[in-house]
């Protein structure tokens, strides 16, 4: 395995969830100091494995995203750092400059009252923009005799202590497509491996299913004090030394899907038979490709809807006593006809019951 | 057929009577009696065997179509007169069996030989040994299938998914199926209905390949001469006479007009089989080695007609060759390219193969017509224009479908799906003062060198992580080397408990859930039977986890771990809470709804 390997890491840097995360109640609280120690000298591992390896680094940070490292860009001569006995000189560079981004990026944070949700998509998506750069430049300059071995190996990490935001879910989706599809021009098909490492917070539904789709591993850190260890282990395997080094990941993966209209996640969806969009119930007109469904068929699909929730009583009988149900519980669905999609607040207080 | 009914002095099982054949029915009386004791209508008659002609009794044995052992009966008339009926009763049975083989639903029928006709080196000695049957239907189905095709037409079932037979069909041609059924519907468990609610394509179709019938054989009537114990004979049976009288008129004709006046039947065959008129019947030229023993015939070579080996064929036809079949089409291709004329192609260059492709031709136009039919195709050659011909040519499945764009997915403010609403689940951990908590990373990245000089981590937090992700992939790698050890009867018990699972939960939500489409099925249940069915799923369905510890006692008696068969029936059990919980909510949530109305 004599390719160079690219790294694009995505980092969670919301300040909120690293309140959160370093907060004394948990388990093992982990601060963002301690933590970039360990990103640190994980990604100082990764340069050192080979010289032609290359680092970038995302930074998702409230309401942005930004490139906050790139070992592709030219080294400011300007910055000087110190020289540190301790530390291989370009190594102590790389982190200098990491850390002055990060540093810079915080600051102009600016002092909001509310925090914004992450930029983790946009993040995401610079990376595969880099990632496809990277690997496609070469071959595009006109340059036939470029030899597909020299070409790095791509890879994205994903850190993240944020929950999911299901109103991401599509763009998410989309990104994983593409990560998929991304490098296959080269002369072997090849997707971009996604890894998550989920640090703080409940398990990602999301970021489950883009590790399984791009065969990347997801690991949920429990000792977030041995973090470097998790790295090491997990992430420092290229993809293509995978099959050789079985890396740990997760066994199960959660597959659902969040729903278009009202972004939750469901266990049971109502597909348009057109365009494949997910809706939580059933509506008279696909709100993504305008195509009018049968009243007929909203009204079997709304009689036959599995509620299991006892929140909201279905009828005892389907069919003959269904007029009369409406009236006994009007919590439970509306009528066919009075379904649109804006319908938020009352299915969204139901939808949460269910979800989870 | 005459109306005439034949009778013949008979025995059967020893006892004399009589055998008649009347316009319905083959029945035999016994002496003494009245009524006759067995009867059998024809298109019962499936088979027919003789005695050799010779032989010391005279025998006639017919087998049914339900019944393949047939009935035997012994001509009692001297020898000649005897041999007479049984011809009359033979040629009668014949036409019968004949008619019964090309009834619709009556596919096939074991065919019939009957005496050796033609010893071409031994003279007419008999042959000894019994007749080897030759015929074109080389269809020869179970007598099983055959008689359960009558018993369909005694019955006619307009709604093949609740058609009996089918059912049974189907079950035998799917093991697997067949396993689920025998577990489940023989059991009782759930009925025979239930079963197949929700499965009626497969009998669908299972129907739609049987309706399914061959048509006519292809092939061009050529009686071949077996070699058998150095005899070369060729075997009569019915059906190659009837084949032969079909193809060549002419052959019929001479049949009507010679035999019983100047000859018998063996004789007329084998008479037939020595004459130029076979030999300018035979479908192939290169199989003349027969031919020394072609010999002068005064009575066929009447019927010899003049090799056909003119310019113009002799028959013109009165409509044209369908081009397409006509091998002498390609004659002149390619003009309009300037080649010279196709020799390779050329029909008729050799002169003595004109008659077998003016024969052919001939042979396929029959075909064609007996499976078009004659009314459409008549009309289709009279309009037989150029655009015509390109447009039978024109196969619709090679169409590049270049023309089909798709629809274009036209979504309306797209805007809104990649927009969200802002913070949805995250608002829920409480207050939180965003100004700290960005000052609260602010103190964090400052001194970061000095913490990467100390980072150092927790040896015991270092030893969990490691141990834990060991495991991990351990585990994967234990799954990786770990053969098959269930022994193959606990493996059975286990593939049986979750078939059945699985189809008490497929019984469950079909009557929980409306049908798949809207139209209505034939099986459609009311909402009070949907509910009891459900009801009774449910009870099965509670049953299931019992079912899975008792299967993993058992298997812990016989030496396998029990929780490795936990484990393989935990995706079923899982499935099974489900439908049970759905089910418990529902109950529940019915329960006060009187109340509250």
């Amino acid at each position: 395995m004599d390719k160079p390997s690219h790294l694009s890491i995505v980092l969670d840097l919301s300040p909120k969830q690293w309140h959160l995360a370093a907060q004394p109640g948990s388990p093992h609280p982990i601060t963002l100091a301690t933590f970039l120690s360990h990103l640190l000298a994980f990604l100082n591992a990764h340069i050192a494995c080979k010289d032609e390896n290359s680092l970038a680094i995302f930074g998702a940070l409230p309401g942005k995203s930004i490139l906050l490292y790139s070992s592709a860009a030219p080294v400011d001569d300007g910055d000087t750092e110190p020289a540190d006995a301790n530390t291989y000189r370009p190594f102590k560079l790389m982190d200098s400059i990491i850390m002055k981004s990060i540093t810079r990026e915080i600051d102009a944070l600016g002092e909001p009252e509310t925090e914004e949700p992450i930029g983790f998509v946009g993040a995401l998506t610079k990376a595969l923009c880099y990632i496809n750069r990277v690997t496609t430049s070469n071959t595009t300059s006109g340059d036939r005799g470029v030899d597909p071995a020299t070409l790095p190996d791509p890879r994205i990490l994903i850190i993240s202590v944020s929950p999911d935001q299901s109103s991401s879910y599509i763009s998410v989706m989309n990104s994983i497509f593409s990560a998929q599809k991304l490098a296959s021009f080269d002369l072997f098909y090849q997707k971009v491996t996604i890894d998550v490492c989920k640090i703080f917070g409940a398990e990602s539904v999301f970021l489950q299913q883009a590790a399984h789709l791009t065969g990347g591993s997801y690991i949920d850190v429990d000792r977030p004090d041995a973090l470097l260890q998790y790295l090491m282990m997990s992430f420092l395997a290229p993809p293509g030394l995978r099959q050789l080094i079985t890396v740990p990941t997760q066994d199960k993966i959660d597959f659902r899907a969040a729903c278009f209209c009202h972004k939750n996640i469901v266990d049971i969806a109502f597909i348009c038979s057109v365009c494949l969009s997910i809706f939580c119930s059933p509506v008279p007109v696909c709100s993504t490709c305008r195509t009018k469904f049968p009243i007929k068929t909203l009204q079997r699909l709304n009689a036959s809807r599995p509620n299991t929730t006892p929140g909201t009583p279905r009828p005892p009988t389907p069919a003959n006593s269904l007029p009369r149900s409406t009236s006994i519980a009007p919590q439970s669905l509306p009528r066919s006809t009075s379904i649109v999609p804006q319908s938020l607040p009352r299915n969204a207080s139901n939808g949460a019951s269910t979800l989870r | 057929m005459p109306s005439s009914t034949l009778t013949a002095k008979a025995s059967y099982k020893k006892l004399p009577g009589t055998l008649e054949l009347t316009s319905t029915h083959l029945q035999w009386t016994q002496d003494g009696k009245k009524a006759p004791s067995i009867r059998i209508p024809h298109v019962e008659a499936a088979s027919l065997f003789c005695s050799k002609e010779g032989a010391a009794q005279v025998r006639l044995k017919i087998g049914l179509v339900s019944d393949d052992a047939g009935h035997n009966f012994t001509f009692l008339a001297p020898q000649p007169v005897a041999v007479t009926e049984r011809e009359k009763f033979k040629t009668e049975l014949t036409n019968i069996i004949g008619v019964n083989r090309r009834g619709p639903n009556t596919p096939s029928v074991v065919p019939s030989p009957i005496t050796p006709v033609l010893a071409q080196q031994s003279s007419n000695a008999p042959s000894s040994r019994p007749a080897i049957p030759m015929s074109r239907s080389s269809t020869s189905r179970a007598p099983s299938v055959a008689a359960s095709d009558s018993r369909r037409t005694g019955t006619p079932m307009s709604d093949p998914t609740s058609d009996y037979q089918l059912r049974i069909r189907v079950l035998l041609s799917n093991p697997e199926l067949a396993a689920l059924h025998r577990e489940l519907v023989m059991s009782r468990q759930i009925t025979e209905n239930e079963f197949w609610e929700g499965r009626e394509h497969i009998l669908l179709a299972q129907a739609a390949q049987e309706s399914q019938r061959k048509g006519k054989s292809g092939q061009l009537v050529d009686p071949r001469p077996q070699t058998v114990d150095g005899e070369i004979k060729i075997v009569i049976t019915p059906q190659l006479k009837l084949d032969i009288f079909e193809e060549y008129p002419v052959v019929k004709k001479a049949f009507e007009e010679n035999v019983d006046k100047k000859l018998s039947e063996p004789e007329f065959w084998h008479r037939y089989f020595q004459s130029k008129l076979f030999n300018a019947h035979r479908a192939s030229i290169r199989s003349s080695a027969a031919q020394h023993v072609v010999r002068d015939d005064p009575i066929f070579d009447k019927y010899l007609e003049k090799d056909d080996d003119e310019l113009e064929p002799r028959r013109l036809r009165e409509d044209r060759v369908d081009i397409f079949i006509d091998l002498g089409a390609t004659l002149e291709d390619h003009g309009e390219t300037g080649n010279d004329k196709d020799v390779t192609m050329q029909a008729g260059k050799q002169r003595a193969v004109l008659p077998l492709i003016r024969k052919f031709n001939e042979h396929s136009g029959r075909l064609l017509d007996s499976v078009l039919g004659e009314g459409p195709t008549k009309r289709r050659r009279i309009e037989g224009r150029m655009e015509e011909r390109y447009s039978q040519l024109d196969l619709e499945d090679l169409h590049d479908n270049q023309s089909a764009a798709g629809i274009a997915l036209n979504m309306g403010d797209s805007k809104r799906y990649f927009e969200g609403r802002s913070g949805d689940a995250s608002q829920a951990a409480g207050p939180i003062d965003v100004k700290a908590t960005i000052h609260e990373a602010k103190t964090n990245l400052q001194g970061w060198s000095a913490n990467l000089i100390q980072l150092k981590i927790d040896k015991k937090a270092g030893d969990t992580a490691l141990s834990e992700m060991t495991q991990n992939v351990a585990a994967r790698l234990d799954v990786k080397l770990r053969k098959e050890d269930i022994p193959e009867v606990v493996y059975g018990q286990m593939m049986a408990c979750q078939t059945a699972a699985n189809e008490f939960l497929r019984q469950f939500w079909l009557a929980i859930y409306p049908p798949p489409s809207d139209l209505p099925t034939a099986s459609a249940a009311t909402p009070a039977q949907k509910a009891a069915k459900a009801t009774k799923m449910i009870a099965y369905l509670d049953q299931m986890s019992e079912k899975v510890n008792a299967l993993a006692f058992a298997a812990t008696q016989s030496g396998v771990d029990g929780t490795k068969i936990r484990t393989a029936m935990k995706p079923v059990l899982d499935a099974v809470e489900k439908a049970t919980t759905f089910w418990r909510a529902r109950n529940s949530a019915a329960a006060p709804a009187p109340h509250r109305r």
